[in-house]
């Protein structure tokens, strides 16, 4: 009946935040349990109350100064001066952009919030379709916990209790091998459909790109840059963007004006606080499912149904799509982790570093598969595409994910040789 | 009936290894009449959130640590009065002692909960990014703390930075500097790999780290007499193997600790931090009542 | 008068969740800047989770207001122009119902009317009630955990009145379709 209650909540169109909301509403009325109407208040505020989520607002905040201050289109035409010519130049520049944005960013579903609205357009403007420029940039988003660092590794090597340096060395290998897959995906999209060609830069413009594109070039700068010097956690060097944007915006380029200020704050309260009320709204309904035992009982089913580890890992894959599906990645970790890992180590012997790679990138994969993909959502509201529209042309790079799924259950050592 | 305890370890941590004991035991000794899900790393909310679901008896038991309990009951403050102990002996016996048993009588009409007993991780200890003498290295210095006022009181009076972050950012702080030095216990110092980074560590034991195993106040009102003892006996039983364990491992863990080449160990004592336990008593005899009881008992353990 | 309202509201929620979400990168720079001053404030990182907390639950009733919001609509753009009035009700209906819940759980939790029986005396009410919601506190800013809980009631408010308003402008529109259908 709850499942019922869901679906037609979820294709009334209702918001997705209250779907997941409302159906924990419903479930704790008719599970008789109802003394969590107590706590549900409570929960709701509790799940958006965590540090990490921070990163949301901040890094919105600075891809907005750096849209509007005209950073990001002198960082797109200084990468132009490189790539330009080339069929698909930009697509490349969007994966390789989020591969950098990947080791700075620990959470997929900002990391796609920000580039969206940093990328789509000039790919638009360039004459790429919207829906799959904004597919390349949500599979970007999907290195986001691979590439480290990754808040998921963090949180999953703090639940395994496992050294987090070890869990970043772990991810290496699958980073790479995720990469190069996507890359491959591009180059054969690019047989299939036209990409269009810009046109290489004259020596005027080039030496105007280059000089323009310095100072923007400063913002990943500050960003690494506050990171390694130990001025700024990996979350604050987005403020320190921020500020760097600003004042490069309006006394560098003098694109920024403060009489948009408002608007600019404005769109980053509105954007940031529907991304994090989703993933609020998560975390209530995951609660709610874990006191009532429904995952606990979900895994020791799996665990009865096969002895080797490689199937086990392939089933987890398949159910950690599902859950994926309706619980952004944190929220979801620690909702799966404390249930699967002892049954992964004790019954499968399965390392934890290979499970926890498996895991978080099986988490993030559910960010952009419907119906509930939070991935999917966001990258629809930063673009304006309609999210099954980004999720045809987002196949190929789902199916290059799966295939990294696989291989990485079947072959540990890919997980393990350099640690 | 089924019963839920929640707790913030992860699965392989010894008190959550300890839950799933007590709910293995209980199930048998109720010849299987009541059984206990245990809800591990935080699944169920914060420490917070789950004193509040206790409140409401959403949730049965919880082992919580003292820090959240100070919070409320801030005569429990008292336990971390620093050197109120000096080695994980001491505070094993005072944990056993009397006095301490006595702070749980506040618990039911100031936290809504009614307390079982204790339980306990490692001493704290310090560990450093530059090399430490002793006390005078650590003035200025950023230093992470989990977020309670004692050991704030603490640090501050000791004329350093207290900074706090949670456990996850700590290894990535220290990395990259954020944070000069940590308050840390062996067991996490190992398991992390925090001399990674930090390779200096004062072995201080300047403060002991309890935790307390309760169950929910409207939860223990409808129990029965004999339910209530047997939730009390099984569950003291292994609160105490936690402090066994602690006890034990705690000297196996500085010798690894020392075997290590790269860490650098320097011995402080409570004559090293007088100036600042000083300070920290002229805040805390104020707000917790119960210090001079806590104190003689563990003069009494020290003089035996 | 209730769209003048629901209006009214939603201008004053937009001003303060910008201006919260200004506030959380100035207390994030601050924490920097006093860091490496090696001054570090306890309290920021928490200030700064309690503006992006209440950034979030004011834009969340703007965004449902203006119906800016992520939805699937799979299903509903294959329907005619009348049926997709009528889910529009719908879903401004469960909006409300959502707004409507949150204020009764809202009203349990907090429980003013027996604080008020007993004279705002906290010990009281905890000792009738067994709640201790009121003596909460905060982990690091020193002041009670009510005062940030307190928006959670104040926009299951406003959420009610911008739902309520909502569902009678898409139930006209429905009305005039089925009107213009006969
Ligand atoms: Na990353
Ligand atoms: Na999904």
């Amino acid at each position: 009946m709850t499942f019922i209650v869901f679906f037609l909540l979820l294709f009334a169109a209702v918001p997705i935040a209250l779907v997941l909301a409302l159906t924990a509403l419903w479930y704790i009325a008719t599970s008789g349990n109802s003394v969590l109407f107590d706590s549900y208040p409570q929960q709701l505020f509790g799940a958006v109350e965590s540090y990490g989520l921070l990163a949301i607002p901040l890094f919105m905040l600075a891809g907005e100064l750096m849209n509007e201050g005209g950073l990001t289109s002198r960082l797109i035409n200084l990468a132009r001066i490189f790539v330009g010519g080339f069929k698909g130049g930009l697509a490349y520049i969007n994966l390789v952009a989020n591969m950098m944005m990947a080791a700075i960013m620990g959470s997929a579903a900002s990391q796609i919030a920000i580039m969206s609205r940093a990328m789509v357009p000039a790919m638009e403007k360039e004459g790429y379709s919207g829906s799959y420029a904004a597919a390349i940039t949500a599979a970007g988003g999907l290195l986001s916990p691979i590439i480290p660092p990754s808040m998921l590794f963090v949180l999953f090597g703090v639940l395994a209790q496992v050294p987090i340096a070890d869990m970043f060395i772990a991810g290496i290998i699958p980073g790479l091998i995720m990469s190069a897959l996507f890359f491959v995906v591009i180059a054969l999209i690019g047989l299939v459909q036209e990409y269009p060609r810009g046109d290489w830069p004259d020596r005027q413009q080039i030496k105007s790109w280059l000089w323009m594109g310095i100072p923007a070039a400063s913002i990943p700068v500050v960003i690494i840059g506050g990171i390694l010097t130990g001025l700024a956690t990996p979350t604050e060097s987005a403020a320190l963007a921020s500020l760097a944007a600003l004042l490069i915006g309006k006394y560098i380029y003098k694109d920024l004006d403060f009489s948009h200020m408002p608007e600019i704050l404005m769109r980053t309260a509105l954007n940031s606080g529907m991304v994090i009320m989703l993933i609020s709204a998560a975390g209530v309904f995951g609660w709610v499912v874990v006191y009532e035992e429904i995952p606990q009982a979900a895994a020791s089913w799996i665990a009865d149904q096969t002895s080797d580890p490689f199937v086990f890992l392939m089933m987890v894959v398949a159910v950690l799509i599902l859950v994926g599906m309706l619980v952004d990645g944190i929220a979801a970790l620690i909702l799966v982790v404390p249930i699967l890992l002892p049954i992964a180590q004790q019954q499968f012997d399965i390392s934890p570093y290979q499970f926890g790679v498996v895991v978080c990138l099986t988490l993030v994969m559910g960010l952009l598969t419907p119906p509930v993909g939070a991935g999917l959502f966001i990258g629809s509201a930063m673009t304006g595409i309609g999210p099954m529209q980004i999720f045809r042309s987002l196949l190929p790079f789902l199916a290059a994910t799966l295939v990294t799924l696989v291989l990485l259950s079947a072959f540990p050592e890919l997980v393990l040789m350099l640690i | 009936r089924d019963f839920r305890l929640g707790l913030i370890t992860p699965p392989p941590h010894k008190w959550t290894q300890a839950a799933y004991a007590f709910a293995e035991d209980v199930k048998e000794k109720s010849g299987g009449e009541h059984s206990i899900s245990v809800f591990p790393a935080r699944q169920l909310g914060n420490e917070a959130q789950m004193v509040q679901q206790l409140q409401t008896g959403a949730l049965d038991m919880a082992f919580l640590t003292i820090a959240e309990v100070s919070n409320r009951v801030p005569d429990f403050g008292a336990l971390y009065a620093p050197y109120l102990v000096e080695n994980i002996d001491q505070a094993a016996a005072l944990l056993r002692s009397e006095a301490a048993g006595e702070l749980l009588n506040q618990l039911p009409s100031e936290a809504g909960i009614v307390g079982i007993g204790y339980g306990m991780a490692g001493m704290r200890q310090v560990m450093s990014r530059d090399a430490a003498q002793g006390p005078e290295d650590l003035v200025g210095k950023k230093l992470r703390i989990t977020p309670f006022e004692p050991i704030r009181d603490f640090y501050k009076a000791a004329g350093s930075a207290p900074t706090p972050l949670p456990l996850p950012a700590v290894y990535d702080a220290l990395a990259n500097g954020q944070i000069d030095a940590i308050d840390m216990d062996f067991d996490s110092i190992l398991i992390f790999k925090f001399y990674d980074h930090a390779e200096n560590l004062l072995i201080s034991n300047h403060m002991m780290f309890p935790m307390v195993g309760v169950v929910s106040g409207r939860v223990w009102k409808d129990l029965s007499k004999e339910e209530r003892q047997l939730l009390q006996t099984s569950m003291r039983k292994h609160l105490d193997g936690v402090i066994d364990h602690f006890q034990q491992q705690e000297k196996l863990q500085e010798q690894q600790l020392r075997a290590l080449d790269k860490v650098v160990i320097q011995e402080v004592s409570k004559d090293d931090f007088a100036a600042a336990i000083a300070e920290w008593e002229k805040i805390w005899s104020e707000k917790a009542k119960s210090l001079p009881r806590l104190r003689q008992a563990a003069a009494e353990i020290k003089g035996s | 008068m209730l769209n003048t309202l629901s209006d009214t509201i939603v201008k004053i929620e937009t001003a303060l969740a910008a201006m919260l979400a200004a506030a959380v990168t100035l207390l994030i720079l601050l924490n920097i800047v006093s860091r490496a001053l090696g001054m570090a404030i306890y309290w920021v990182d928490e200030l700064a989770i309690y503006a992006m907390v209440w950034t979030t639950f004011l834009a969340t009733s703007v965004v449902l207001k203006k119906r800016q919001v992520v939805a699937v609509t799979l299903l509903v753009d294959l329907l005619g122009e009348r049926t997709r009035a009528w889910m529009q009700c719908f879903s401004d209906l469960m909006i409300l119902v959502f707004s409507a819940g949150l204020l009764v759980l809202c009203w349990r939790w907090l429980d003013p009317a027996t604080l008020a029986s007993v004279d705002f005396d906290i010990k009281a009410f905890q000792g009738d009630t067994f709640n201790f919601v009121y003596s909460e506190k905060t982990n690091t800013l020193g002041i009670k955990k009510i005062w940030p809980w307190l928006i959670l009631p104040f926009i299951s408010i406003s959420l009610s009145l911008h739902a309520l308003n909502n569902l009678g402008t898409s139930l006209k529109k429905a009305i005039y379709f089925k009107g213009k259908a006969k």
